[in-house]
């Protein structure tokens, strides 16, 4: 392998991304591990390198871009819009692959139209995309986490349901499983011998009283009641638990929600589909169609033919910090993902910025577009 | 070609260790005085004995420094990636048991199993301000089944070295994993197992390197062969 894999078209990409009105940043390759793991997760911590500092401050070497780019706009505090271009290695321990690639993006801070920044991201994407592989045709698949969201909240699910069938979107396996755990006749949820002593003894059925016990038990067994879980969280999650272990998915929502999630069709139709979804379900969706429209809309301002688009409703990508768009490009045919992003407006506030910040972004694999480009020559 | 075989250089799993060698026929004797960190077995020119710290045995079995290890297997799966690939699991000894399990505060009444600290986990930092925090010195077992058996992706490990019972009580984790055999330990930190939260049912085990050049080795066969038989 060569000892540096920066691919001949990196200035032409640079160029291009200047060229779309962004602002090149560059950020340390050691960072601080913390916020990785924080906003990915623990799993992340077998993928990516780790080191310690002399003083035993965790650091890594940089796994991607938008948490650094993130940061160093909260750091620099240079307020809102940005419109911010990378390109660097980043590295990551990968079943397939080098461990050290390059990547480069654009991530869009503080646009407050969001159909616009949403739509400027795919045609960012594309437009940098055919101008590397002219010639490639590349297939776009589409989703948006907060239709599913507004789904789930308009069938009126308890609030638990809601945030477990949220939390495994984008997962086809574990949705499934929990839709069919939801459905089946099994009473759920597994209580043990003290919650049957307080059910006996009638102390679950005020939630005040539920939490007062709690209290006392762990002053008495020496845990703190303000280091972890309180004791009002947890008598309300009991109560909570207990009301949902006889409440059953019923057949109706079963099919509204099945049918929602096998909705696929190009991203032109999408609107209509939708529409009538929500109109023969008798589901309020009128907020998120309006949003999902505005974007199709935009889409077609910016030039990108949503007709050659897929949406996919049960499209999610595996990161916990997607709020609404997601969506991914890869070669027809190929699933080597050249492309991929979406919409992160939470992500900043978990960082540390003060204002909330909406953002958009997508990044690029060098490595797969290279191989796409040897692929096509 | 010698065959070294690994055993826990102290307390009661060098006894037991010992013990069901001797019973194998292969007694082992310390080289030098009862202290020393070489062995070999009575009459016995193609064996040596290795005495280490049970760690440095899964670590050493990883490298294939030595052929055979006698060690806990909650040991190896932690110590090595992909275990099975690298050592073979020939013999279950019968001592040295200890289940591998997460263990929650007695007064989370509403959880019981994974998928309620899954919800709970999902909410943590919402509520908190900080994610669900696991003390343990089990990184990678307790990576493989929250992420790998049961998709729960938003937690922090705290690495515990001694005492990780107590870190749900002082409040430097909310929960734990870690090893229990009787479970006193546990109940009188106020502490409950999942009912699906017992991670691996671990036990001494004889543990082989695998490498290529055990194979056809009549000691490498003779071993493993005397060992099982004594356990039937």
């Amino acid at each position: 392998m060569p000892l540096t894999n920066l691919p001949p078209f990196a200035a032409d990409l640079v160029a291009d991304l200047e060229s779309l009105g962004t602002e090149r940043v560059d950020t340390p390759v050691i960072q601080p591990a913390e916020p990785f793991l924080d906003m990915a997760g623990e799993d992340l911590r077998r993928r990516i390198f780790m080191t310690e500092s002399e003083t035993g401050k965790s650091l890594c070497l940089r796994p991607e871009f938008t948490i650094p780019v993130c940061l160093r706009h909260i750091e620099t505090a240079t307020g809102t819009p940005k419109r911010y271009a990378y390109l660097g290695e980043v590295f990551r321990q990968r079943r397939e692959g080098a461990n050290e690639f390059y990547q480069a993006g654009i991530e869009d801070l503080g646009e407050p139209d969001a159909a616009r920044a949403d739509a400027r991201a795919v045609h960012d994407a594309l437009h940098v995309l055919a101008n590397r592989l002219p010639g490639v045709p590349l297939a776009v698949t589409l989703g948006d986490q907060s239709v599913f969201e507004a789904v789930v909240a308009a069938c009126g699910l308890p609030a638990g349901w809601q945030k477990r069938l949220v939390h495994a979107f984008g997962n086809q396996e574990r949705l499934s499983r929990l839709i069919a755990d939801l459905s089946s006749p099994e009473p759920s949820g597994v209580f043990g011998p003290e919650v049957e002593r307080l059910a006996i003894l009638g102390k679950l059925d005020d939630e005040a009283a539920l939490a007062a016990h709690i209290d006392a038990t762990m002053e008495a067994t020496g845990y703190s009641t303000n280091a972890s879980r309180s004791p009002v969280e947890i008598a309300r999650r009991l109560r909570e638990k207990i009301e949902l272990a006889s409440t059953r998915l019923d057949a109706r929502t079963l099919s509204l929600l099945t049918g929602f999630l096998s909705l696929e069709l190009t991203l032109a139709e999408a609107p209509a589909a939708l529409a009538a979804f929500a109109g023969k379900a008798g589901l309020a969706l009128d907020d998120a169609l309006a949003r999902f429209d505005a974007r199709v809309a935009a889409l077609s301002d910016a030039g990108v033919d949503a007709a050659a688009i897929t949406y996919r409703a049960a499209f999610g990508r595996p990161l916990d910090y997607y709020t609404g768009l997601v969506f991914e490009v890869t070669p027809k045919g190929d699933p080597a993902v050249l492309a991929g992003g979406g919409r992160f407006d939470r992500l900043l506030t978990l960082l540390g910025a003060t204002d909330r910040i909406p953002a958009v972004g997508f990044a690029l694999w060098l490595d797969r577009i290279a191989a796409a480009e040897r692929g096509a020559a | 070609m010698t065959i070294t075989i690994g055993l826990p250089s102290k307390g009661r799993m060098k006894e037991d260790a010992s013990a069901i060698l001797a019973r194998a026929g292969l007694p082992v004797v310390a080289v030098g005085n009862d202290r020393s960190y070489r062995g070999r077995v009575e009459g016995r020119d193609d064996i040596e004995i290795a005495f280490l710290s049970a760690s440095e045995i899964s670590r050493e079995i990883g490298n294939g420094t030595i052929d055979f290890g006698v060690t806990g297997e909650d040991l190896v799966r932690e110590g090595l990636a992909e275990a099975d690939a690298r050592v073979e699991f020939c013999a279950r000894l019968g001592f040295g048991h200890a289940d591998v399990v997460v263990a929650v505060p007695e007064i989370w009444l509403d959880v019981d199993t994974m998928a309620d600290l899954g919800d709970v986990a999902a909410d943590f930092r919402a509520r908190h301000g900080r994610r669900l925090t696991i003390a343990t010195k089990y990184w990678r077992l307790t990576q493989q089944f929250f992420s790998g058996n049961h998709g729960i992706q938003l937690y922090r490990i705290v690495e515990s070295l001694g005492a990780t019972e107590g870190a749900p009580a002082s409040g430097s984790a909310d929960i734990i994993v870690d090893i229990t055999s009787t479970g006193a330990t546990l109940t009188a930190n106020h502490l409950k197992i999942l009912t699906d939260g017992v991670i691996l049912k671990s036990e001494a085990c004889l543990v082989r390197a695998r490498k290529e050049a055990h194979a056809g080795d009549p000691v490498v066969t003779d071993i493993v062969g005397r060992v099982r038989d004594t356990l039937r």
